[in-house]
């Protein structure tokens, strides 16, 4: 098989450390195919996923071109293109396209790309531990009474009482949705607000301190949101 | 994967399982969650002399958390405010056999042990 065929050793506008190629030794500087010798080259395991599908570290991001990028680079890497090289090839293809997939996973779904975010953040945004939310911690624990109730009792002996409590359990769950959706719309004008302050990096000093406080609301946001998700799939599970 | 037998006996036969009033004297209430599972555990203890001579518990969350804090009230019983603040999440999982990925249950129950006694020192009048 005519090896440039279908690996298009095109540059990928990428920020990797400058290194080396495993194979003819010549610098690299974030192609992930050797420009001399046209050799696959492994994705750095430290490189972030952003990075990796050359996107910028942003919340919103258009998948659309985050489709065509992973599309691209799979077609790239897949490893049915190099069943005729090298070993060292073929387990390089076969890392990088399970590292691309992982990456594309990640960044498609927004609750799992803030929470990505959220962690390679963290080294540089100490202290966004999340605050216990007490307040929320009662009333899951009286929700989860009230439902422990409602399962011990018997609908032929005690009907007046099964429908008093199954119509309150149902407001309570119609309540917990509403604060759901009111969640999810704060968490995407914080995603507004993280991708405001990352296009203006560097232009003031205070940039950094204000990431930190949105990073902040954005995880109290998502493991409340982790608690409700819980108490709003038990009730569902106990109404029917 | 499967869990331990010790789990197992915990979650079937949970110790300590209820709650005390808040209020009531000598009471000390911890309510911790995992913000990675949603798990919520309440743990109590009523302390006497210094001495804790009952506790309680009510976790909404998997197996390994309800195993992991029936343990602990079990071991928090009869040992006195000092001691049960050394219980480790070590010793849980060690107790338990609790796997790689339900370590942080332990640790929930820990976090749980030191907020119930903290609740009761601050209620008492002694600070930490």
């Amino acid at each position: 098989m005519d090896q440039t065929h279908n690996i298009p050793a095109r540059r990928t506008e990428l920020q990797m450390a400058r290194s080396m190629c495993w194979h003819c030794q010549s610098e690299v500087t974030g192609e992930y195919f050797c420009e001399r010798c046209v050799k696959v080259q492994p994705v750095s395991k430290e490189l972030d996923y952003f990075t990796c599908l050359g996107l910028p570290r942003l919340l919103n991001i258009d998948t659309e071109e985050l489709e065509a990028r992973f599309y691209k680079l799979s077609r790239a890497f897949h490893p049915d293109f190099f069943q005729n090289k090298t070993e060292a090839e073929q387990s390089i293809s076969l890392g990088n396209s399970a590292l691309l997939n992982t990456a594309y996973r990640t960044l498609k779904d927004p609750i799992q790309r803030a929470e990505y975010l959220l962690g390679l953040e963290a080294g540089a945004a100490k202290d966004i531990r999340t605050t216990p939310p007490a307040d929320l911690f009662e009333e899951i624990l009286a929700l989860q009474e009230d439902l422990e109730e409602f399962r011990a009792l018997t609908p032929g002996r005690d009907p007046g009482e099964v429908d008093t409590l199954r119509a309150r359990l149902k407001a309570d769950y119609e309540s917990l949705q509403q604060r759901q959706h009111e969640m999810e719309a704060r968490l995407f004008e914080l995603f507004e607000a993280w991708d405001t302050l990352q296009a203006r990096e560097g232009q003031d000093a205070g940039v950094r301190a204000k990431k930190d406080t949105v990073l902040k609301e954005i995880r109290d946001i998502l493991s409340n949101r982790t608690y409700l998700r819980n108490i709003v799939n038990d009730l569902v599970a106990t109404l029917g | 994967m499967a869990y331990s037998e010790k789990v197992v006996d915990h979650f079937n036969n949970p110790r300590n399982m209820g709650s005390f009033k808040k209020d009531e004297e000598g009471v000390g209430t911890g309510i911790v969650g995992a913000p990675e599972c949603g798990d919520v555990m309440k743990l109590q203890i009523k302390v006497q002399d210094d001495k804790i001579v009952d506790a309680k518990f009510k976790t909404f969350g998997c197996g390994s958390a309800i195993a992991s804090s029936s343990l602990a009230t079990e071991w928090m019983k009869g040992r006195t405010i000092e001691e049960a603040g050394k219980i480790k999440n070590t010793e849980i999982v060690q107790e338990l056999n609790l796997p790689p990925v339900k370590i942080h249950c332990s640790v929930l129950a820990e976090d749980a042990i030191k907020a119930a006694l903290n609740d009761y020192k601050k209620k008492h009048g002694k600070s930490e």
